[in-house]
């Protein structure tokens, strides 16, 4: 297994070949020696890299890792493949109620374009009211409920159109 | 010891400025005010002071705009002097009657001093009036049609700008007489909304110019001495980014000539206090009065470093009525000092602002280097105050020496979290026409592209790429969690 | 400790014939080993792909940490068995680490039969579980079988180290506080539901991955009902309706991504403190291993010049260097862990027979765990001996042996015959690991031996019988029972029975035992029995 870092809008493998008696790194195809990690965390730090020591400053800032080395500053993302996981699949076409309750208020509309996250619906159930949010991104198909109904466990409430459908 | 010369000052600004009039007032002896906005209350400054109070306001900037709060502040706290810094108040002759009116000293010059030199029309025409060189130029006349018509008479190359305030805000540069009239108004736009008085004027536009200015100290009885010339040169946006002190390939005599028409101006307008008297310099050696700065300048350290004068100090020392600190005699040039504005921008995206949080600062220390700046670990970088972060300034005993020290600074220099132009500042001094002195305005337009980071080697990709990785969790513990002997064993399969 | 100081001659006649001999079994070896993890019918491995799904040695890379081992466990299981039909036992089986976790890993293999559970696959599959228990070592199961090979069923179902095993030491596991992890890559019917069932956790993978008890074709014949796998047992239905499974995947390649994090998130083992040093490597190279073997069990070597080769520095202390002098006796480290060696330098007679025993159990004091070279012919037989109580003194390093608490790890070297087989830590006796050497023998006696001695029973039977010797019957049935025996004393018959963890190169035995040793230091320590006998 590998991971996979961009760059400047490029992307990289890195993976591990070695560790002792030094770190032998693979990167996109090349065998690189670290000889010094390096310290942890944010701060000034040393790597030994092919025999050579090489001073660089590091800081976690998001998902990124800022790297300052040779005089230049580099801005490193490291890609989750799988951010998503477990959500994949047919599931995230409709929204489904997570309990019994009422429609409180509605904040979409069928055709209305939506960001995963965005709010759809507001329901009350067991005198709490509890916020909807899209699943993904995408564009609201038709919602099965209006403000005041009531509806059951697992009831689809608004419908997305399908990825399919968006090609 | 003898009693300080004052007790306590409050410094009516924030950021590195703020913490640099501090350290002067520390080793003076003098107890100092800080004021902040709710949002800095963290801030350096405010930590380095020995008393502070919040300044309130709709924006960061409006409270440290409010003079009437900060006058408050400064009673409050029984201060008996008021620093305003570079920027904000630094220049508003209002600010300056009212620390007067409240009994206080404004350690600067008298309001008086402040609106001729402030309006860039009287300014102009009192230095014309004293022998002080001004480009051909013409004034607004409040008719449109008519300033274009006067503008297009004295020839083009012309430059507009704003009759009040500075930092290049409703400048522009117009070549032809279809520009003009749409430069005028919009220039004029500009200056209404940034400085509240929409007048603009045009003078001639010089090729190639290049920006000097001299460093003056007056004791406001007409007693002037000069701290010798800076050059600024390299620009971006109309703002300078890079400052030196003394001026590259500049002739002695030409030197002493624009040093003792500074002097002269100074001496002229009975100037008290520390100022500058900026000069657009032409190639033909030809130079013109352009403004006269009546405060501290950003880039006042390089002058401080090849002279070894407190410029603060002896602010101090002229506003407590101790007149000049020298004589004329007693300046001189030691070495070559360089100051380079670290600023959060993006050079290749046209220097737009950024914003961010400063997540590392590693700062390099040598005796030949200052390091300005009023940065903590952690503090965010928001869009309220103006770009500029920190200024680097380093010695040299040659020119050479100082370039190159300011690049190796720059490159040892860590400031992570939000982008900033120090790659490109170290380009423009690596940049051969910077190392020839071969200096204008246009600096920065004529060489964009050479200053533009080259593209990474694969050797330094990959060193990147290893350093990045091992800051990632996932990929750390994956190297250094393997357990004994697997770790030993490698990747061994029977 | 001293360093060996190795006699062998690598420039002899000898050492280049035996190791043109050795690296000729080596190669065989090897070629098996390609043959049984890569050689499979293209349309099975056009049927994977077709599913897409990665082959099962691929999963295992993909879910072992980068850059660092995996010591496969018998890889040639079944290899003389079913016509060579489930090649390494239809599964795959191994120690590596996860997520920085040693683990021990066991994945179907469904490019062949499907994935079918052989008798053989069965018993690999619970000699994987009985390691964890042994070591305490968690399990990460991959999925993808078809169930039990049904025309097996009498082998693979009913008795007690069958099928119903795997589910009992799946249960034992957890109580043990052992994890388990199932990742659902393929069908998981009848009893094979029961792995991702009875695992602590499990990933599903989204549209291959099934878990029912019976398939829809099962059911459609009990009840009727018709029914799609998705529904029957799939991803969503399982993960969001049954809770049967955890977490959906939508590739193999996540669900191992998940699984990695899954494994993240366990305790790190406290494994008990054998004293360890700073490992070195063996000063003198292991592959001389290859001229030092003989190129007949026949010929007698020094089992220091392998010892020599395997230890850390090639330092070793030698207890009682002159005394019991057949049985080599002494301290050394394996990738750093202090280990107590017992190597065979010829027959077991009284005297090295107690010094075994006595060795065994100062290593139970001292908490170092036992290493057991076997090359062994057995325990001296004849008049003399048994006057002297051979039995006696036998049955005292057996008892040593077997009651030993510390973890034991066993190396077929060259032959391993008669009773030596029980005193230097046979399979019988739970050695935590057990490897052989591919140039192994191991039996009752050998094939000459037995064909003799069963030539002699035959001739007196003729004998007594009044009749005339027939020498031609005799001839017969020398013949019949040596190549018999042959045939079943060799390593590949051996570990194709699961008589041992799997045939390892020589020179990987190092590297074996250390990964294996660091195992078993997981499971705690027993207490000790008795002190030091002086037998």
């Amino acid at each position: 297994m590998g991971f996979r870092l961009i760059l400047d809008g490029e992307e990289h493998e890195i993976t591990i070949i070695r560790r002792r008696p030094h770190l032998v790194l693979d990167i996109d195809g090349e065998k690189h020696e670290i000889t010094d990690l390096g310290s942890d965390g944010d701060g000034r730090h040393e790597l030994g890299a092919a025999g050579q020591a090489v001073g660089f400053a590091r800081a976690t800032h998001g998902n990124l890792q800022i790297v300052r080395l040779n005089g230049r500053t580099h801005e490193v993302a490291l890609v989750d493949p799988f951010s998503d996981a477990g959500d994949a699949g047919g599931a995230l076409d409709v929204l489904r109620a997570p309990m019994p309750g009422t429609v409180i208020s509605l904040h979409c509309k069928a055709g209305d374009a939506v960001r995963r996250g965005d709010p759809l619906v507001t329901i009350e159930s067991m005198k709490l009211q509890t916020l909807l949010p899209a699943m993904r991104d995408g564009t609201i198909a038709e919602i099965l409920r209006t403000e005041g109904e009531t509806f059951d466990k697992d009831e689809v409430i608004v419908r997305l159109e399908a990825e399919s459908e968006k090609a | 010891m003898t009693a300080p010369l004052f007790n306590k000052v409050l410094i009516a600004n924030r950021g590195e400025i703020a913490c640099r009039i501090m350290a002067t007032l520390k080793a003076m002896g003098i107890a100092s005010v800080a004021i902040c906005h709710r949002a800095e209350a963290q801030a350096r400054h405010v930590r380095m002071a020995n008393e502070w109070s919040e300044v309130t306001g709709e924006t960061p900037v409006a409270a440290h705009l409010d003079i009437a709060q900060i006058i408050a502040v400064a009673r409050k706290h029984g201060a008996d002097a008021i620093h305003p810094g570079y920027g904000f108040l630094s220049e508003n002759a209002a600010f300056a009657s009212a620390v007067a009116d409240a009994g206080m000293t404004f350690i600067g010059p008298d309001a008086k001093t402040i609106a001729l030199m402030g309006d860039k029309i009287s300014a102009r025409n009192f230095a014309e009036a004293h022998g002080v060189a001004v480009a051909p130029s013409v004034m607004p006349t409040g008719d449109v049609d008519d300033f274009v018509e006067k503008a297009a008479a004295i020839g083009f190359p012309l430059l507009i700008k704003a009759a009040a305030g500075g930092g290049g805000k409703g400048m522009s540069i117009v070549r032809d007489a279809q520009g003009l009239a749409q430069a005028a108004r919009i220039a004029s736009g500009e200056a209404e909304r940034y400085f509240g008085d929409g007048r603009v004027y045009a003078e001639t536009y010089v090729e190639r110019p290049r920006h000097i200015e001299v460093q003056v100290l007056g004791d406001g009885e007409g007693g002037a001495i000069h701290l010798f010339e800076r050059e600024c040169s390299v620009q971006r946006r109309f703002q300078k980014i890079i400052e030196e002190a003394p001026a590259a390939n500049l002739s002695p005599a030409l030197r002493d000539e624009i040093c003792a028409s500074a002097v002269r101006l100074a001496s002229a307008a009975k100037y008290r206090n520390a100022g500058t008297v900026e000069y657009i310099l032409g190639a033909d050696g030809r130079f013109f009065f352009l403004e006269m700065n009546t405060r501290l300048q950003v880039e006042h350290p390089v002058t401080e470093m090849i002279t070894g004068v407190d410029l603060v100090r002896a602010q101090i020392e002229i506003a407590a009525g101790h007149g000049l600190p020298m004589t004329q005699d007693g300046v001189r040039i030691d070495g070559h000092a360089i100051e380079c504005r670290i600023c959060a921008e993006d050079p290749e995206r046209d220097f737009m602002p950024e914003t961010g949080v400063i997540r590392y600062l590693g700062v390099p220390e040598e005796n030949w280097l200052r390091f300005e700046n009023a940065l903590t670990r952690g503090q965010k970088i928001t869009a309220d105050f103006d770009p500029m972060l920190a200024k680097l300034v380093a010695h040299g005993s040659s020119r050479d020496e100082a370039v190159d020290r300011s690049i190796a600074a720059l490159r040892e220099l860590a400031l992570l979290g939000v982008k900033t132009n120090t790659d490109y500042l170290a380009a423009v001094l690596d940049h051969p026409a910077f190392r020839a002195g071969d200096l204008h305005t246009g600096f920065v337009a004529m060489h964009g592209d050479a200053l533009l980071p080259a593209s990474l080697s694969g050797q330094e990709k990959a060193q990147v790429l290893a350093a990045a990785a091992l800051g990632f969790r996932e990929f750390r513990d994956l190297v250094t969690g393997t357990p004994e002997p697997h770790a030993a064993i490698g990747g061994w399969r029977n | 400790m001293r360093k060996i100081q190795s006699m062998l001659s690598t420039s002899s006649a000898e050492f280049r014939a035996y190791e043109a001999h050795n690296r000729r079994i080596l190669a065989e070896f090897r070629e098996r080993q390609e043959a049984a993890r890569h050689k499979r019918p293209q349309r099975d491995i056009d049927r994977l792909a077709r599913q897409g799904k990665m082959r099962p040695r691929e999963r295992v890379e993909k879910l072992l940490d980068p850059g660092t081992p995996f010591l496969e466990l018998s890889s040639l299981a079944a290899n003389m068995a079913y016509d060579g039909d489930s090649p390494s036992a239809s599964s795959i089986v191994g120690i590596g680490v996860v997520s920085g976790r040693e683990v021990i890993i066991r994945a179907d293999d469904p490019s062949v039969k499907g994935g079918a559970w052989y008798p053989l696959t069965v018993k690999k599959i619970v000699r994987a579980l009985d390691i964890a228990m042994e070591n305490r070592l968690p399990v990460i199961h991959l999925c993808d079988s078809a169930g039990g090979f049904l025309q097996l069923q009498s082998e693979v179902f009913p008795d007690r180290h069958m099928a119903g095993r795997i589910f009992r030491n799946q249960s034992l596991l957890s109580k043990m506080g052992v994890k388990q992890l199932s990742l659902v890559f393929g069908h998981c019917t009848a009893g094979g539901a029961y792995i991702p069932g009875l695992s602590d956790y499990n990933v599903i993978v989204r549209g291959t991955g099934a878990v029912f008890l019976g398939g829809p074709p099962l059911v459609k014949a009990a009840t009727g009902e018709e029914v799609t796998v998705e529904e029957l047992g799939g991803a969503d239905m399982h993960t969001s309706v049954s809770g049967t499974c955890d977490y959906p995947a939508a590739s193999e390649e996540e669900a191992i991504h998940i699984g990695r994090e899954i494994v993240a998130q366990w305790d790190r083992p406290r494994k008990w403190d054998c004293q360890r040093e700073t490992p070195e490597d063996p000063a003198y190279d292991p592959e001389e291993i290859y001229g030092i073997i003989p190129d007949d069990i026949k010929k007698q070597f020094d089992m220091r010049e392998i010892i020599a080769r395997i230890v850390d520095g090639s330092r070793f202390h030698e207890y009682q260097p002159n005394y019991g002098t057949t049985l080599i006796c002494g301290f050394a480290n394996i990738w750093g862990y202090k280990v107590g060696i017992l190597a065979n330098n010829g027959v077991l007679f009284n005297d090295s027979s107690l010094k075994g025993g006595h060795f065994i159990e100062l290593c139970n004091q001292n908490n170092t765990p036992l290493v057991f070279l076997q090359n062994i012919t057995g325990y001296m037989i004849g008049r003399e001996y048994e006057r002297r109580g051979i039995t006696k003194d036998g049955a005292k390093m057996i008892m040593a042996q077997s009651c030993s608490r510390v973890p034991k790890f066993t190396v077929m070297c060259n032959g391993s015959f008669g009773a030596g087989n029980y005193g230097m830590c046979g399979r019988a006796f739970d050695a935590r690991f057990l490897f052989s050497w591919p140039n192994h023998q191991i039996g009752v006696m050998g094939g000459d031996q037995a064909a003799n001695t069963l030539a002699e029973v035959k001739i007196n039977q003729m004998k007594r019988n009044g009749e005339a010797v027939d020498q031609a019957a005799v001839k017969a049935l020398w013949e019949q029972t040596r190549s018999a025996y042959q045939e079943q004393l060799s390593a590949y018959y051996a570990t194709s029975e699961l008589w041992d963890d799997g045939i390892i190169d020589p020179v990987d035995t190092r590297n074996a035992l250390g990964i294996a040793i660091s195992a078993s230091l997981n499971a705690p320590l027993g207490d000790p029995g008795y002190g030091v006998f002086r037998f």
